[in-house]
């Protein structure tokens, strides 16, 4: 899958804003969002709230594990943990690539969340990186990767299913499974 | 990427699977075979002799060799034997793969069907090549090389699996340089083949 196409389903995730404007509740497929009051924090979906800071109609308040402590301290964890720490949000990566670029005046220390957000990424990176190759050289059948985000599971497709699937023809052949042209069975 | 999955099942209209079987097998007649003396170009007889030793495709030699009786009897490549077995145990990730047979991988499987004790070896050391060499595609695949050459020292297996995680690696660092780009119609989507309103009116 594109990278965008991870990005577009992460901004379906919710975000706070302050809307500068008075409207009633907009019914969607997907759910409401609203009403909105000038002022008031109001919860709604990534793709919203860019369109409305584009617009200049709102202030973007960033996530709550958007704080450069915060996310100090799970840099500092993730590089401790042998295993995948749990992240705050399944689309952790797009979402603040998404948020920084759009709101950067609304979220405080930008620049810095940008850095660790992707400092953690590249931590994150490169401990899969090891984990699919220790796996595949174990020969075994199955692994479990708790807390992998769907930009990190993604970033790994489609070399590694293809590569599997390419190890299980081969082993297949040495079960006389294999089909072929000239078995004459399909 | 369409290709790699289109050479999963050696089916009819596979390029790999074609070009995999045209490599050719060093065969010893078993039978005398009447009439055939032109395939030995050697030999001036009109009949192929009992023990000639000729180089066949595999898509002939196959069908030859599977019948009751034998009509030829197979040497395998010694690419497959076990020298060249013991080189791969040692470090696979040395070899230049690709000089050895481009279908290293098709081929083994293929050699699985002859009736020979090294078969079930081929396919183990075929397995552990390939564990061990991933490594090696998925760091070529995930970090830029800038070495043309590099194509060319992957068998056609590794290539496309190489090149498929080169393409993605790609994507994914152009999203994270430029942010958001345009989802573009998926290719099963543009397939169905909607008829326009303007085709439709014109008729």
């Amino acid at each position: 899958m594109d990278p965008s196409k991870i990005e577009f389903l992460g901004e379906k995730q919710l975000v706070n804003i302050v809307p500068n404007f008075n409207l009633d509740i907009i019914y969607l497929i997907s759910g409401s969002v609203g009403p909105f009051r000038a002022g008031l924090p109001v919860k709604v979906p990534i793709w919203l709230a860019v369109s409305l800071k584009q617009k200049q109609k709102c202030r973007i308040i960033n996530q709550e594990w958007m704080n450069i402590e915060s996310l100090n301290d799970r840099k500092e964890m993730e590089k401790m943990s042998k295993l995948f720490t749990e992240m705050p949000s399944n689309h952790y990566i797009d979402e603040s690539q998404i948020l920084l670029n759009v709101a950067n005046d609304d979220i405080p220390d930008a620049d810095r969340i940008r850095t660790s957000v992707k400092d953690i990424w590249d931590i994150r990176m490169s401990k899969l990186r090891t984990s699919v190759d220790a796996f595949v050289k174990s020969e075994g059948v199955h692994a479990r990767l708790d807390h992998l985000t769907a930009m990190e599971i993604n970033s790994i497709r489609p070399l590694l299913p293809h590569a599997l699937d390419q190890m299980l023809r081969i082993q297949s052949a040495n079960m006389g499974e294999i089909n072929s042209q000239y078995s004459g069975k399909k | 990427m369409t290709t790699l999955s289109y050479s999963y099942m050696p089916d009819y209209f596979s390029l790999t699977d074609i070009l995999c079987t045209e490599e050719r097998i060093s065969c010893k007649v078993e039978v005398t075979l009447p009439r055939l003396g032109f395939l030995d170009l050697s030999s001036e007889s009109e009949d192929l002799k009992i023990g000639t030793k000729l180089e066949l495709p595999l898509w002939l030699a196959q069908p030859l060799n599977i019948a009751r009786e034998s009509i030829v009897s197979v040497d395998i490549p010694k690419t497959y034997k076990e020298g060249y077995r013991e080189i791969l145990l040692a470090d696979a990730c040395t070899v230049v793969l690709n000089k050895w047979n481009p279908y290293y991988y098709e081929l083994g499987m293929y050699l699985r069907k002859f009736n020979n004790r090294d078969c079930e070896i081929i396919i183990d050391s075929l397995l552990l090549t390939f564990r061990s060499r991933f490594r090696l595609v998925m760091d070529w695949a995930q970090n830029p090389v800038s070495d043309p050459t590099l194509n060319s020292l992957l068998p056609r297996l590794e290539r496309d699996l190489f090149l498929a995680g080169r393409k993605a690696k790609l994507q994914l660092n152009e999203w994270l340089k430029k942010g958001s780009n345009v989802i573009e119609t998926s290719q099963s989507a543009v397939n169905l083949k909607k008829r326009k309103r303007t085709d439709y009116e014109l008729d």
